[in-house]
C-alpha cells in the first residue's frame, strides 16, 4: 500500500519526538509521527495504579544482561506520549561540569556543546510548556538566567521534615523545578496534589506532550498514527540517503512510509535496535554504524532511596509524584562519600498504598498490615540518584529471538564500574545520616540485592565527529545527513538529575537547527 | 474552580472494572465481586486458583476475598498489553500465564516435598513459615519455576494490589484516594 511522501517522519511520539513534530509543523514541514502504541487521550488517564500500567511498554520485550540490569518497564513508554505521559516532570537542569566531564576529570565524554549552548532552549522550552520553581535560589549552584514562569510549588509536611536535616548535613533543599503548573498558567489549570502524575495527568496541570508539544504539533497539522511499529529505517541505493522507513500497521501489515528526513526519537533502547536492523550491502553493521558505535554507551543513573516514618501525621499522600525540594550540594563529581560522579538530591513525594507496601519489601502478613497503617499517616522518603559513567561494553545489540514481525529483540547489557557502585553505597550512607537528623521515629535505607536503575541514556551518543560518536550535537548523523536521532540517546555522559528537561531543550536545538538549514539538509 | 468540583468533573469518564463472563454474558465487576459470586475462572484450574488464593491471604490479609485468583485469572486472560499486572512491571516475560502456572507449580510442589501437602491445605502458621523461607530462598525443597524471592515479589504485588490499591483499600488505611478520574465501581 502506497503511502504520500512527507516532509519529515518521526519515529517515537514521545518526550523528544513531540518537540521535533511541533517545531518542524510550525515551519510548515509535512510531518508524519508514528508510534507503536496507543494514541492516549487524557480522559484515558484514569486514577488508578492499576490502570497506570496500561501505559507502560507493552509489545516486544527487551532482554536484559549484566550485573546490573535496566528496569525499563517502569520507566518506558508505549503509545502517543511515551514515557513523558507518566514521567514524574522533575525539571532540572545538567550543570555546567556535566558537558565538560572529561575536560574537567579526564573521564567520560565531553559533550560537544557546553551548558551555555543549551541554556537558551532551557529557558525557551520553560516559556514553551511552564516550569514552576525558584531560579534564583538554583543559581548557587549554576549560571544565572530568566526567573521560572511561574513560582514554586505548594509544599507539604512530608517534604518539610527534610529541611532542617539536610542543612545540618550540609545539603540545602531548594524548591524543585517541575514541569507543572503552580498556578493557572495559559489556559492550563493548577496543580491539585492529588498525587497521581505517575499514572498519567488528565487535568493538563502536568506538562506532557499531550497538553504540550503534541497538541501544538496536531494543531499545525501533523499526523499521528499509533500502532504503527518501524522497523527498519530504509536508503537508497548507495547507501548515502535514507529515503523512509518500514513499518508494520495496526492490522500487522507490512508499510513503507517515504520521507525527506527521519528521525528516530524512539526510546534509547529502541533507537539503536531499529538502526542495527536497517543494515544493507552498504550499511553491513548497521546503519550510522561504521564506527561501531550505535548501541554502544548506554548510561542509567543508579537511585538510593531512603526511608524515614513519622509518629506525626505528615500527609505521605499529599503533593506530587515528583519531589518538593532539590540539592545539587553533591553535584560535583567528586564530592560523594566515595567513588566518582554526581549525585543529585530530592525530598518529598506523594506517595500511594503501593509506595507504603514498597518500603518495607520484607514484610507480609499482619506485620504488613500494620506497617502499613502506620505508613499511611508518616511515611517519607529522601532520594538520591547517582550518575553511572558511559562504558563500552554497556550497549543494545540484536538478540536472536525475533518479535511477530521478524525483528530480532533488543538485549541490554548493563553493569555499573566500581565508582559507580561505591558512590550509590555512600549515598545512602548520607541519606540514612539525614534522615536520623529528622524526627522520624524509624529510619532504613530502600536497600536490596538489586542496584535500582533509572533514566536511561546513550546508543547513539553526539559527539565531535564520526570517530567518537554517531551524531553531532543537533542529532543528526554523522553518516547520513538525512538521518536524525532525538532524545536522550544522543546524550554523550547523563550527568545524575532528570534528563527530560535536557530532552526538551536539545530537542529544541536540534529541531530549529534542521527546520533552518532545511534546504541544505534535504539536498539530494 | 474549587478543587473538588474540578475533579467532580473528570469523574465517571472511564471504564475501571474487569469483564467476567458470567452464564455466556460479559459482565462487568470487581474482582472481589467474581469471587463473592464465584465466577468461573477462565484459565486458572480450581487447585491453581486455590493456591493462589492460599498464597494471597498469607501475604496480605483480605486478599481472598478481595478476590486474588479472580483477578490474576481475568489478568492472564487478556492480550498482554491490556493486563494491569505488576508482573507487566516485573519484567515477567508474556503469556503471564506460563509464569503463573510455573510459580504456582513450584510452591506446591515444595510444599509437597517438605510439608507433605499442598500450599492451600498447610496450617496457617505453616503457611507463614513457608512463605517466609520462600521469601528468603531458603527452601530446600524449591525445584523447579522461577526463583521463590521472584514469586514472592510478584504474588505480594498483587496481594497488595486488591486489597490496598482499590478505592476501598485506600478507604481502609485513612488514605484520601482523591481521583482525577475516577475508576468505576471502586476498582
Amino acid at each position: 500500500m502506497a503511502n504520500e511522501k512527507v516532509d519529515v517522519v518521526i519515529v517515537g511520539a514521545g518526550a523528544s519526538g513531540s518537540v521535533y513534530a511541533s517545531v518542524l509543523a510550525k515551519a510548515g514541514k509535512k510531518v508524519l509521527l508514528l508510534d507503536n502504541g496507543p494514541d492516549w487521550q487524557l480522559q484515558d488517564l484514569i486514577s488508578s495504579e492499576f490502570w497506570g500500567r496500561r501505559i507502560r511498554p507493552a509489545g516486544a520485550p527487551v532482554l536484559l544482561d549484566g550485573k546490573n540490569p535496566f528496569g525499563y518497564t517502569a520507566q518506558a513508554g508505549w503509545g502517543v506520549g511515551g514515557a513523558a505521559l507518566h514521567y514524574f516532570a522533575n525539571f532540572p537542569r545538567y550543570l555546567p561540569t556535566d558537558y565538560k566531564i572529561k575536560s574537567e576529570h579526564g573521564r567520560a565524554h565531553d559533550w560537544p556543546i557546553s551548558y551555555q549552548d543549551v541554556a537558551p532552549f532551557y529557558d525557551k522550552v520553560a516559556a514553551e510548556i511552564g516550569v514552576s520553581g525558584d531560579a534564583k535560589q538554583e543559581e548557587k549552584w549554576r549560571p544565572a538566567g530568566p526567573a521560572y514562569p511561574m513560582p514554586p510549588m505548594k509544599t507539604f509536611p512530608n517534604g518539610e521534615v527534610w529541611l532542617e536535616a539536610a542543612k545540618a548535613n550540609g545539603v540545602q533543599l531548594v524548591p524543585a523545578a517541575v514541569g507543572m503548573t503552580s498556578q493557572d498558567w495559559k489556559g492550563r489549570p493548577a496543580c491539585l496534589y492529588d498525587g497521581w502524575c505517575h499514572v498519567g495527568c488528565p487535568t493538563g496541570a502536568l506538562a506532557n506532550p499531550v497538553v504540550t508539544y503534541l497538541q501544538q504539533a496536531r494543531k499545525a497539522k501533523a499526523e499521528v498514527r499509533p500502532f504503527s511499529t518501524v522497523t527498519r529505517v530504509l536508503t537508497n541505493q548507495a547507501g548515502t540517503r535514507v529515503t523512509g522507513v518500514e513499518y508494520y500497521d495496526a492490522q500487522k501489515q507490512r508499510q513503507v512510509q517515504e520521507a525527506s528526513v527521519v528521525i528516530l526519537a524512539a526510546w534509547s533502547g529502541q533507537n539503536p535496535r531499529i538502526l542495527l536492523n536497517s543494515s544493507t550491502d552498504k550499511h553491513p553493521k548497521g546503519l550510522a554504524n561504521k564506527n561501531e558505535l550505535v548501541g554502544k554507551f548506554m548510561m542509567t543513573h543508579h537511585i538510593a532511596p531512603t526511608w524515614a516514618l513519622f509518629d506525626e501525621d505528615i500527609t505521605p499522600h499529599m503533593g506530587t509524584i515528583g519531589a518538593q525540594f532539590m540539592s545539587y550540594d553533591r553535584y560535583d563529581k567528586k564530592s560523594g562519600g566515595a567513588g566518582f560522579g554526581s549525585s543529585f538530591i530530592v525530598a518529598g513525594a506523594a506517595m500511594k498504598t503501593n509506595d507504603f507496601a514498597q518500603a518495607r519489601f520484607d514484610l507480609f502478613g499482619p506485620d504488613l498490615h500494620a506497617f502499613m497503617k502506620r505508613a499511611a499517616k508518616g511515611l517519607t522518603r529522601i532520594t538520591i540518584f547517582g550518575e553511572g559513567l558511559p562504558r563500552l561494553e554497556n550497549r543494545v545489540e540484536l538478540a536472536s529471538d525475533k518479535d511477530e514481525f521478524g525483528m530480532p529483540l533488543a538485549r541490554l547489557t548493563h553493569s555499573f564500574d566500581d565508582d559507580a557502585l561505591a558512590l550509590w553505597s555512600s549515598n545512602y550512607d548520607l541519606g540514612v545520616k539525614i534522615a536520623k537528623a529528622t524526627k522520624a521515629k524509624e529510619v532504613w535505607p530502600g536497600r536490596g540485592p538489586v542496584v535500582p536503575t533509572t533514566h536511561l541514556h546513550g546508543g547513539a551518543i553526539m559527539g565531535t565527529g564520526a570517530a567518537n560518536s554517531v551524531t553531532n550535537s543537533y542529532g543528526q548523523t554523522h553518516e547520513v545527513p538525512n538521518l536524525w536521532m532525538a532524545g536522550p540517546c544522543v546524550f554523550p555522559s547523563e550527568g545524575a538529575s532528570n534528563p527530560t528537561y535536557t530532552i526538551f531543550a536539545v530537542s529544541q536545538r536540534g529541531a530549529e537547527h534542521l527546520a533552518s538549514n532545511w534546504n541544505t539538509i534535504t539536498k539530494a | 474552580m474549587a478543587d473538588i468540583e474540578r475533579r467532580a468533573l473528570m469523574k465517571g469518564a472511564a471504564l475501571g472494572a474487569l469483564a467476567f463472563t458470567v452464564g455466556g454474558t460479559t459482565v462487568m465487576l470487581t474482582a472481589g465481586q467474581a469471587h463473592a459470586r464465584n465466577v468461573p475462572f477462565r484459565t486458572l484450574k480450581e487447585n491453581e486458583a486455590d493456591t493462589i488464593a492460599a498464597l494471597g491471604e498469607t501475604l496480605v490479609p483480605g486478599a481472598r476475598n478481595a478476590g486474588i485468583a479472580h483477578f490474576i485469572d481475568q489478568q492472564i486472560s487478556v492480550p498482554p498489553e491490556e493486563a494491569l499486572l505488576q508482573a507487566r512491571i516485573l519484567h515477567v516475560r508474556p503469556p503471564f500465564a506460563n509464569f503463573y502456572r510455573a510459580a504456582i507449580g513450584a510452591v506446591d510442589r515444595a510444599s509437597d516435598k517438605v510439608y507433605g501437602a499442598k500450599f492451600a491445605q498447610l496450617s496457617t502458621d505453616v503457611q507463614r513459615e513457608f512463605v517466609g523461607l520462600m521469601r528468603q530462598n531458603k527452601l530446600e525443597g524449591w525445584q523447579g519455576g522461577p526463583p521463590g524471592p521472584f514469586v514472592y515479589t510478584v504474588f505480594r504485588s498483587d496481594a497488595v494490589d486488591v486489597v490496598y490499591s482499590t478505592m476501598d483499600g485506600y478507604e481502609m488505611l485513612g488514605v484520601p484516594y482523591m481521583p482525577h478520574i475516577a475508576p468505576d465501581r471502586r476498582w
